[in-house]
């Protein structure tokens, strides 16, 4: 028998997560009760009712504050990794804690640039969300407003 | 190589000063950044250093490559003027950050070691750049040509990434010399002949990196997106990027696949040809001054191809000496087109048609007098620096033993005449023909990089061993 290359393995994995997906769905199928009703087949949304076309436009500030999102989401995912080197008691172990002090500071870094990257984001305004301003118009009348008084007054009796 | 990690930090001071909202200490301040970069990355010279755990590599060819990068940039950003004083639609702190981000992206295409650095690299370039074209907002032209771009750009990288993949099966290293290695592996293993995983990776990386070079078939954005990106970013693009470009292509053909030359040489003399015919040919159709100066960066990327072709020992300081050349005189040309198209504005609108230039030289002897001189170089007539630019080129492909190459320059050399016709065009236009432009007033900046960068086109083309020497 011949040794499967890595990319052979990656395979094995691709073909069984098929097989795997399909094998299941088929199962649930073949066992699970099939009652629909009008509930059951409307969109999830939360428990919200839902209403209207989903295919509208969205306010271009969603795109801002997902993208700042998504950057520290993603700084989040870079922690998890750190974390597990950051307290390697070998590592520690062997270069007399200074490992500790260099993992932190070097992580202290990449926090830091993302933090100026917060920085520029806020003081551009783009966290600050837009409330509508109501315009009073500058139009001043010539008619006082008591006169509007006396006349509500005359015709209210 | 510690130019990077300034260029990146400069960037982003560049965006706090943007808060200081005083537009008079920008230009300044991006100048100095750019002249600090350009000193670190003389600190290379003469060393072979590995950086950043061997991703990259510094060597005298990579340092006179990054030189020129360094120099265009600056050139680019003194013509700038601080993107005009519209407060409410520029943004030239951010302007002069991102081209200070391309400019880092610019340096790791042309010194990376590993294949991912130089995927990172065109990204870094590219996305720059898809940014700028569209940041004339208010333009249907720009917001068309940044669309146009960003899309087909990111497929071309797609491409370019898929062949990475494909090399990486084939060989089992992303490192250039690695690769190199595998191939000459694979070559032994299989008894001189090359596996389709090696030669499908090879085409897709060439495809990917021949897209941002603009060369034929991959040119169709080239003309939209240089039409209809502001000026200034056209100038950038067409310098800095071609010259990352056409480095980056050049080192990775000649470092990893040198034993493999029939693979990419073979595909390559075909497209160096369609490059020379589609570049030159189309350009004398045009009209516009602007569009014109696109396809001629068109037929430029077939002129360097050809020395990458033509794989001799000498190729080296002949792409550095071209892409100089070349950077020069397109800088200087669009500076010209910049102001005289704003001066001719109709309706708002600036004219970018030869049209424009008609009587330039009457009242504007500088302006013309810089023009005539950078579309002489860029037609390679002698006594600037592009004559000896293609000199050096075609006496490359000339002493290559092949006798395809004989051919390759009866093309090359006929195309080039053909270039003479639309490069005089705007000369004539300038000198020749009725017109009324109005006396342009140039700030000293202005005035100082339009004589210094005419000044080097001829100081080029009477001694050209000044910087052949350090080549």
């Amino acid at each position: 028998m011949t040794m499967l290359t890595d990319f052979g393995y990656i395979l094995l994995f691709i073909i069984a997560a098929i097989v795997f997906v399909a094998v299941i769905l088929f199962l649930a199928k073949l066992i699970r009760p099939n009652r629909p009703n009008e509930e059951k087949l409307t969109t999830y949304e939360s428990g919200e009712e839902p209403d209207g076309n989903a295919n509208v436009r969205f306010n271009i500030r969603f795109y801002v504050v997902a993208l700042i999102f998504i950057l520290f989401d993603v700084e989040i995912i870079f922690l998890f990794p750190w974390a597990t080197v950051f307290g390697n008691k070998r590592l520690i172990a062997e270069t007399d804690g200074l490992w500790g002090w260099f993992s932190l500071v070097e992580m202290f870094v990449f926090v830091g640039v993302l933090l100026i990257g917060l920085a520029y984001a806020w003081i551009k305004g783009h966290l600050d969300w837009v409330r509508p301003e109501v315009k009073t118009t500058e139009y001043e009348s010539k008619i006082p407003t008591s006169l509007y008084d006396k006349i509500n007054q005359k015709y209210s009796q | 190589m510690n130019a990077i990690i300034a260029l990146s930090l400069f960037g982003i001071s560049n965006l706090f000063l943007g808060f200081l909202n005083n537009r008079k200490i920008l230009l300044p301040a991006t100048l100095v950044f750019i002249l600090i970069a350009l000193g670190l990355n003389f600190a290379d010279w003469n060393h072979e250093y590995y950086w950043f755990n061997n991703m990259l590599k510094t060597n005298n060819l990579s340092v006179n490559f990054v030189t020129i990068i360094l120099l265009s940039t600056f050139l680019v950003v003194a013509i700038s003027r601080s993107f005009g004083d519209d407060d409410e639609h520029s943004h030239p702190a951010e302007y002069y950050a991102i081209l200070l981000f391309s400019a880092v992206g610019a340096i790791m295409m042309v010194t990376f070691e590993n294949l991912i650095m130089l995927f990172v690299g065109l990204e870094i370039l590219s996305v720059s750049m898809y940014v700028l074209t569209g940041s004339d907002k208010r333009s249907l032209r720009s917001n068309e040509a940044a669309l146009k771009y960003f899309l087909m750009g990111s497929f071309a990288t797609g491409i370019l990434l898929f062949g990475v993949a494909l090399v990486y099966g084939a060989t089992s290293s992303f490192d250039i010399h690695g690769i190199a290695q595998g191939v000459a592996k694979a070559k032994e293993q299989m008894g001189g002949a090359y596996g389709p995983l090696l030669y499908s990776g090879v085409i897709l990386i060439m495809v990917g990196l021949l897209f941002k070079i603009s060369a034929a078939p991959f040119h169709f954005w080239t003309p939209d997106v240089y039409d209809g990106a502001p000026s200034i970013f056209t100038a950038f693009m067409s310098t800095v990027v071609k010259t990352a470009g056409v480095a980056a292509t050049y080192r990775i053909l000649s470092i990893s696949f040198p034993s493999v030359y029939g693979l990419w040489g073979n595909p390559l003399v075909y497209i160096v040809c369609a490059t020379l015919i589609i570049g030159n040919i189309t350009a004398v159709y045009q009209q516009s001054f602007k569009r014109m100066l696109a396809y001629s960066s068109i037929s430029h990327a077939g002129y360097l191809l050809i020395t990458v072709l033509a794989k001799r020992p000498e190729t080296n300081s002949s792409l550095l000496f071209y892409s100089l050349a070349y950077a020069i005189a397109t800088i200087t040309a669009f500076a010209v087109l910049m102001v005289v198209s704003e001066a001719q504005a109709k309706n708002g609108k600036a004219d970018e048609s030869f049209e424009a230039l008609n009587g330039l030289a009457n009242n504007n002897p500088l302006l013309a007098f810089s023009l005539t001189i950078s579309m002489l170089s860029l037609a390679g007539i002698p006594l600037t620096a592009g004559f000896f630019g293609k000199f050096f080129v075609f006496s490359d492909a000339f002493s290559n033993p092949s006798s395809l190459f004989k051919w390759i320059l009866v093309i090359a050399i006929l195309m080039s005449t053909v270039g003479i016709y639309y490069y005089f065009k705007p000369i004539i236009a300038a000198y020749m023909k009725k017109g009324e432009v109005a006396k342009i007033e140039l700030s000293p900046l202005y005035k100082f990089i339009l004589i210094l960068t005419t000044t080097l086109t001829i100081l080029l083309g009477l001694a050209p061993d000044l910087v052949k020497n350090i080549f």
